[in-house]
């Protein structure tokens, strides 16, 4: 991958690098940085993005800054993470394979660790000596240990889940073998939960705290706002689960119909973009029943609850700031982690009878009945069906290569942004570029080595160039990108798009797409355009060996080819059989049997 | 995708569809009785009463024969179908009371026994509901369902064509037209998930009688209105086993023969009801209840077991075992 661009935004690094503390207030403060991430917040989930779900504050924020349609992140959540907070490749930053997912070939390699290793800079680290102060709230998923969590990785202050996921309610975890989910605030490890405990709510109460604690001390903050939201168990309050009451009846088809023309409307995609394929394994839900579609209506609701939710906190938040006078020199990120979820992982985790997960499930996962979805002891994910509407118009979902696994919404708002408020930017972008991009406007750089210890190179591009409205995007048709995760693989270069799947989500061989002409990716052009097809396997050449990628032995989707029903077109109106209704004779031609 | 639970969840909730039918005696009406299920539901219930007292529980104004000793052993059975009045739901039902009674009169010293046995007076029922969720026409509105504040109108009519005789006091018919009119309630407390239930119930309802113009020797029996409060605060234990506290209190229903008035009844009564699940189809109800009596005569003193089994379906669910079990 190309080198990172150290362009400044010009302005802002000047006042930035001239600071000393007896004239700082005459100079422009420093903005502060709120980051928030929406765990499994799916592409096309945001009323800005062409939803239904009502996200009127993090709406405003996309109507005061820009939103990206071509911003992209890992497959999965703990690799996103160690990118955004490090700018660092995945299989050099030790998240080369989630830690519950390394495989054997893969243990003990450097860049596999499960965690964030010590060659690398931590983003909260750097903006912490740089004179920050450093909030994290929410979901860590990057080591355990005393020396991995957030305040031994530059927080300043934190509160904390260190796990991948859990009860929104208490600490209840669903594996049993680590049926307690871990949590931190300031480097301590908690024994309990604070009373009246909601994950979203407690986030966004403590975050609040810890800006207040030291609001007036003239430093700006850096909060990374990492909500486990929307992310299953579909867990929250009462009166958030009933206000889209039946109306995902009209099952999935048509939402993410509804979606894509709302998409195109607001200008997110271009026009006579083509819906993604319906999974073959997922039915057209004209076909099925009534009861049928209310219940997995009924999921999809609970989802946008839950997402309506997370904007109701992010507005308190907002409203927080503009009541404390930061709101204007705040720089607000919005963006989910993945794709949205399409797998099941309860039923991966505790579907087996008579295992220890299946019994421990029994006790403190078994709130079935739909009345009790949203409890404690619930757990209710959408499906395929509802994930692929999240990720309207893309192919597929978190895990997986294809766009709807790893092209995720972005908006970013506040005082750097130069571009036209409510703005939509379609520039290719990387959740690593993060690292540059912040550095920069808090003025600081990034360091060659820590500790004696020379660090791997960033592989993002500073979007200030873009932010200041001097260029489009940052990155040129030469410039790619590339991911690996599971032994699913891909690279974008320009519009062209090389993806390698386990079957029978891909084809266990390399695909080629055009994205502009197909950001659906239902057409594989690799036949049809073969020296293209080795330019871009050159490039994951390159991208493996630059960075360390070890292909894993084993792999979560390795059985799916046995598991799955064999994969078949997509053809809309097949049978006829199924969609044929009942003859209706011409009237004049009705009549009553002859005696 | 996940193989879908709803045939179980809708099954299980039709299953007490046709338990909406009353009894006449002390047992009154289990709580869970005025839930509403799916349109075009249909059930039976058996149920089987064991009671004693000083008032014959075939006889709903319970006049009490002050030192009388009853025992009856009283089935009803009957056939009950839901459907929709409008956008609310309603039932229709008739039930036909049967069974024995024999019991002991003293009166001056002397004692005196009588037996009866045979079909008490068929009632007919009909209830709507005016306050709370819309009927419940497809399934997914059953998934939906959940009672809040419901109330719902009840009209019952009993029909004078049960065994009857009128030289002795005990019979299983009245001989009279009867009937009631009331408003059941139901009052979701809290969650409504299967094992988490709670309800607060009411049945507040007036009897009003006819005239027995052949009674004991062609006199003429009249009874006041009989004002009746039933509450039962019933609860879940599991997904399918249920209890339920109950309360009863008469006032009025003070009746006259050939002019010589009675007391008026002012009693109340209590107990205990559980309630199981047996499959989809097929609900038991176990209770047992006594009125709280001082020890005068003269007031009205009961008490009785009660089972119920109760048989519940509807074609569209029926439908779907068939196919799911070929």
């Amino acid at each position: 991958m190309n080198k990172p661009s150290l362009t400044l935004i010009a302005s802002l690094v000047a006042a930035l690098f001239a600071v000393s503390p007896p004239v700082e207030a005459q100079q422009p403060k420093r903005p502060n940085i709120v980051v928030i991430l929406g765990d499994d917040l799916g592409f096309a989930d945001l009323g800005s993005y062409g939803s239904e779900i009502r996200t009127p504050n993090i709406d405003a924020l996309a109507k005061a800054g820009v939103r990206f349609t071509n911003f992209y992140t890992s497959a999965t959540s703990s690799p996103t993470r160690s990118m955004l907070l490090t700018g660092v490749d995945t299989h050099l930053n030790g998240l080369g394979n989630m830690d519950e997912w390394a495989a054997p070939n893969q243990w003990g390699i450097d860049g596999y660790e499960g965690y964030i290793n010590d060659r690398v800079a931590m983003l909260p680290q750097l903006l912490k000596g740089a004179g920050y102060h450093t909030y994290m709230v929410g979901k860590w998923h990057l080591g355990k240990q005393p020396n991995r969590i957030p305040a031994a990785r530059g927080f300043e202050r934190d509160f904390t889940l260190l796990d991948g996921g859990g009860s929104y309610w208490d600490m209840t975890n669903v594996p049993a073998a680590a049926p307690k989910s871990v949590f931190t605030e300031d480097g301590k490890y908690l024994t309990r939960l604070p009373d009246d405990y909601y994950a979203t709510k407690t986030y966004t109460d403590k975050l609040i705290s810890f800006i207040d604690a030291n609001k007036g001390d003239g430093k700006p903050f850096f909060a990374y706002v990492s909500h486990q939201a929307p992310h299953d168990p579909f867990h929250l309050p009462k009166d958030w689960r009933n206000r889209h009451v039946g109306e995902y009846d009209k099952g999935w088809d048509a939402v993410r119909q509804e979606r894509l023309k709302k998409q195109v409307e607001l200008g997110i995609m271009p026009a006579g973009t083509k819906l993604s394929e319906r999974m073959w394994f997922v039915p057209d839900p004209i076909v099925l029943a009534p009861a049928s579609r209310a219940i997995l209506g009924k999921k999809m609701e609970l989802y946008a609850g839950m997402v309506e939710n997370l904007d109701h906190h992010v507005g308190r938040l907002v409203d927080h700031l503009k009541a404390i006078g930061e709101y204007e020199n705040t720089i607000f990120v919005v963006f989910g982690d993945n794709g949205a979820e399409g797998t099941d992982l309860f039923k991966m985790v505790a579907g087996s009878p008579g295992s220890r997960d299946y019994l421990y499930a029994a006790a403190a996962w078994s709130q079935t009945h739909p009345n009790a979805w949203g409890d404690p002891g619930s757990y209710v994910g959408y499906g395929p069906m509802w994930a692929q509407v999240s990720m309207t118009p893309f192919s597929q979902f978190k895990g997986w290569m294809a766009e709807g696994g790893i092209r995720n919404a972005l908006i970013l708002s506040g005082p750097v942004v130069k571009r036209p408020a409510g703005s939509i930017n379609h520039g290719v972008m990387h959740v690593a570029d993060f690292m540059p991009t912040l550095l920069e406007v808090a003025g600081a750089t990034y360091p060659k080595s820590i500790a004696g210890k020379e660090l791997h190179p960033l592989i993002g591009k500073s979007w200030g160039p873009m932010l200041a409205g001097q260029v489009d995007s940052v990155r040129t048709d030469k410039d790619y990108l590339a991911w690996e995760i599971f032994g699913n693989r891909a690279v974008r270069q320009g519009d062209w798009k090389l993806r390698w799947q386990w079957q029978p989500y891909g084809k266990g061989d390399w695909e080629l797409f055009n994205l502009k002409a197909d950001p659906a990716e239902r057409i594989d052009l690799a036949a049809k355009n073969p020296d293209k097809l080795r330019a871009m396997i050159a490039l994951w050449d390159e991208y493996a060996k630059a960075n360390n990628v070890v292909l894993p032995s084993r792999s979560m989707f390795e059985t799916l080819v046995d598991a799955l029903p064999m994969r078949v077109p997509d053809d809309s109106g097949y049978p006829p059989l199924l969609y044929k209704r009942q003859f209706v004779p011409p009237k004049d031609m009705v009549a009553d049997p002859k005696p | 995708m996940k193989k879908l639970s709803w045939l179980r969840l809708v099954a299980a909730s039709l299953a007490v569809a046709g338990a909406l039918v009353s009894t006449q005696a002390l047992a009154q009406v289990p709580g869970r009785f005025y839930w509403q299920n799916l349109e075009g539901g249909n059930g039976v219930p058996l149920i089987f009463n064991s009671l004693t007292g000083n008032s014959n529980p075939f006889d709903p104004s319970h006049q009490v024969t002050p030192g009388a000793s009853f025992d009856a052993t009283m089935a009803i059975m009957g056939y009950a179908h839901t459907f929709a009045l409008g956008d609310r739901s309603a039932m229709a039902a008739v039930i036909l009371p049967m069974g024995r009674i024999s019991g002991d009169a003293s009166l001056a010293g002397r004692t005196a026994s009588q037996s009866a046995s045979g079909f008490g007076d068929p009632t007919l029922e009909f209830t709507v509901n005016v306050i709370g969720p819309k009927v419940q026409r497809n399934i997914p509105d059953v998934i939906r369902y959940e009672p809040g504040f419901s109330l719902n109108l009840l009209a019952d009519l009993a029909l004078p064509i049960g065994e009857y005789n009128g030289n002795q006091a005990l019979n299983i018919g009245q001989n009279r037209w009867y009937g009631r009119l009331g408003a059941p309630i139901v009052w979701q407390l809290g969650d409504w998930v299967p094992g988490r239930r709670t309800t607060l119930e009411f049945l507040p309802a007036v009897w009003l009688f006819g005239d027995n113009t052949d009674y004991l020797g062609g006199q003429r029996l009249k009874t006041d209105p009989l004002f009746q409060l039933d509450a039962h605060l019933t609860r879940d234990f599991t997904e399918h086993f249920w209890g339920a506290l109950d309360f009863v209190w008469y006032n009025g229903g003070k009746a006259t023969v050939n002019g010589v008035s009675g007391e008026k009844l002012n009693n109340i009564g209590g107990g205990l009801t559980l309630g199981y699940t047996i499959n989809q189809n097929l609900n038991l109800t176990i209770g047992y209840k006594s009125t709280f009596n001082s020890s005068s005569p003269g007031e009205l003193r009961m008490d009785g077991f009660m089972i119920s089994l109760v048989y519940g379906w509807h074609p569209l669910i029926e439908g779907m075992k068939r196919l799911k079990s070929e």
